[in-house]
């Protein structure tokens, strides 16, 4: 196995921002279409990335998201400045949100982020405190 | 008969209208003159539409010699749902059909019963396939097409039912041969098309079915003498539409003639690259069915159409209100059976593999390709030759292209 490191992409993402909320994944899945990357990984990252942008516009004070390249994945890394996640079982729990009323109003925060991100991924792994969230999802190729 | 679209290079001024409207960037200028790339091309006919010039035209195949001196002894008209919006408000279906008929078709099937059907399989298919959400409709070719060419991984979200012309065909056809008795050689199928995809529907199919069409007629180059048919008009007995079907020629009616509640119907070609957007996002996974029509409108908005796409929904409309819903065809009782052997669903074909994936060489294209595109000005105007500055530096990087064929940075050169 060749775990080699070889590229980080980068996209800033404004909290509350809802007008621009997705732009950063879309970059992500243009980018990898342009590379060619296999459409079902392509579909896995677009679901993921999304996801995990919208968290951060919802839930932080604002972050980014990386798309880092790798010789055999590819692994998305969210990492925001925030309240970080209290309680990261309940959150991964599906169904259950934070969000509050005026949010779910816009048809976000149904309490799916989280437990998507785990179903579409090969790996994940949350780092939460006081301060904000990292998230690394893993896509193997 | 592989391509659907003619272009006339003399008519063609080089302006960039059509490739900056091609959804899959197909088509550069080359040397000032718009030139079609086959394989990126899914026949969606914008070119068609928004070139000021009529460079470009539908192939007209000389459907009057093919039917005549060809060996066909039985010759089939299959009659699109849009067409009876082609004509003035109120004229007689009946008139349509015999028009059609008198031209020398022996029979002729109305696509709207085929329709009807198709919209039984797919409530059938969104029924009893739950763990697909959304399916996204077979109709239209070139939207099918779009999907293939910069959706490929909702691909697996077609729902895979062949279009209600290849059912029209098939069903005419097997009818031919069961009531008369002819060979499949003695019998020739005309569909008479709104539009240039359903001839690259005929002649690559994207599922491992045969279509059973002969021939696409262009509406358009047989809409005078269907015309003059009608006005002569003799009133005959006729096979009547079925409404529900009829609906499929406008955007929406694949859901409601299906009995749907919970669907999207997006209609042109921006539009649906929208909607396919979020769905790859993942954001439609709570709709049953989202119902794709390349066309302004839906079919009546088809490129050979000769109608206003508006007016034609208003004459279709028309008819669906006051036509009384005498209609009966005796293949609609059959459709359980039809269904169950596979008459009405497909496989995608296989596409051969392209090789093994290289992350590093994909990364030095991406970052070769950046480079290029950093030196371009951004603005998009067109006058390389490519429709974008990004598309301009890819053909850079493809050797289609050179750096300084960017007229901008040419003029800052000289200074």
């Amino acid at each position: 196995m060749n775990e080699r490191f070889l590229k980080r992409y980068s996209f800033h993402i404004t909290a509350n921002d809802f007008m621009n909320a997705g732009k950063g994944s879309s970059s992500i899945k243009n980018l990898l279409k342009s590379m060619e990357i296999d459409a079902i990984i392509i579909r896995k990252i677009a679901i993921v990335s999304y996801e995990a942008e919208i968290n951060i516009v919802i839930h932080s004070f604002g972050g980014e998201l990386h798309c880092d390249l790798y010789d055999d994945k590819i692994v998305i890394v969210s990492e925001d400045v925030g309240p970080g996640i209290e309680d990261v079982d309940l959150a991964l729990t599906e169904g259950y949100s934070t969000a509050p009323e005026s949010i779910r109003e816009l048809g976000f925060g149904a309490g799916m982020g989280l437990p998507n991100i785990i179903k579409y991924s090969d790996d994940f792994n949350i780092a939460t405190g006081n301060d904000g969230t990292v998230i690394k999802i893993t896509f193997l190729m | 008969m592989n391509f659907s679209i003619m272009f006339d290079k003399e008519k063609c001024k080089g302006c960039t209208n059509c490739m900056k409207r091609c959804p899959t960037q197909a088509i550069r200028l080359i040397d000032g003159k718009a030139s079609i790339n086959n394989f990126k091309c899914i026949h969606c006919g914008e070119c068609i539409k928004v070139c000021p010039y009529g460079a470009y035209t539908p192939e007209s195949i000389e459907w009057y010699e093919e039917m005549h001196f060809s060996s066909y002894k039985y010759k089939i008209a299959i009659l699109s749902t849009p067409l009876y919006g082609q004509f003035p408000k109120g004229t007689d279906i009946c008139k349509v059909q015999n028009a059609v008929l008198r031209l020398g078709f022996d029979y002729a099937y109305d696509a709207s019963w085929a329709a009807e059907m198709v919209s039984m399989g797919i409530k059938k298919k969104i029924d009893e396939e739950k763990n697909i959400r959304p399916f996204i409709s077979t109709n239209c070719p070139a939207a099918v097409r779009l999907i293939k060419k910069r959706y490929p991984s909702l691909m697996d979200n077609l729902i895979l039912l062949k279009e209600p012309m290849v059912i029209a065909a098939t069903l005419a056809r097997a009818r031919a041969k069961e009531k008369f008795n002819y060979k499949d050689e003695e019998i020739g199928v005309f569909y008479i098309s709104p539009c240039p995809a359903k001839l690259l529907a005929v002649t690559d199919p994207v599922g491992d079915f045969v279509p059973c069409v002969d021939w696409v007629i262009p509406l358009n180059t047989i809409y005078g003498e269907i015309y003059r048919e009608i006005i002569k008009g003799e009133d005959k007995l006729c096979l009547y539409p079925s409404l529900k079907g009829l609906k499929w020629a406008v955007s929406s009616g694949q859901s409601e003639s299906a009995e749907l509640t919970n669907y999207i119907a997006v209609n042109g070609m921006e539009n649906i690259i929208q909607i396919l957007d979020e769905i790859e996002n993942g954001n439609l996974n709570n709709v049953d069915f989202v119902e794709t029509l390349a066309c302004v409108q839906g079919c009546v908005g088809g490129t050979f159409n000769v109608i206003n796409p508006f007016i034609a929904q208003s004459n279709i409309n028309y008819i669906l209100n006051n036509t009384e819903n005498v209609g009966l065809n005796e293949e609609m009782e059959k459709f359980e059976e039809m269904y169950e052997s596979g008459l009405f669903r497909f496989s995608l074909k296989q596409d051969e593999n392209s090789g093994k994936f290289n992350m590093k060489e994909a990364i030095i294209k991406e970052e070769k390709i950046k480079e290029i595109y950093d030196a371009l000005p951004r603005l998009d105007c067109g006058s390389c030759g490519a429709p974008t500055c990004y598309a301009h530096a890819e053909d850079v990087y493809n050797h289609e292209s050179t750096l300084y064929d960017c007229v901008v940075l040419r003029a800052n050169k000289k200074e």
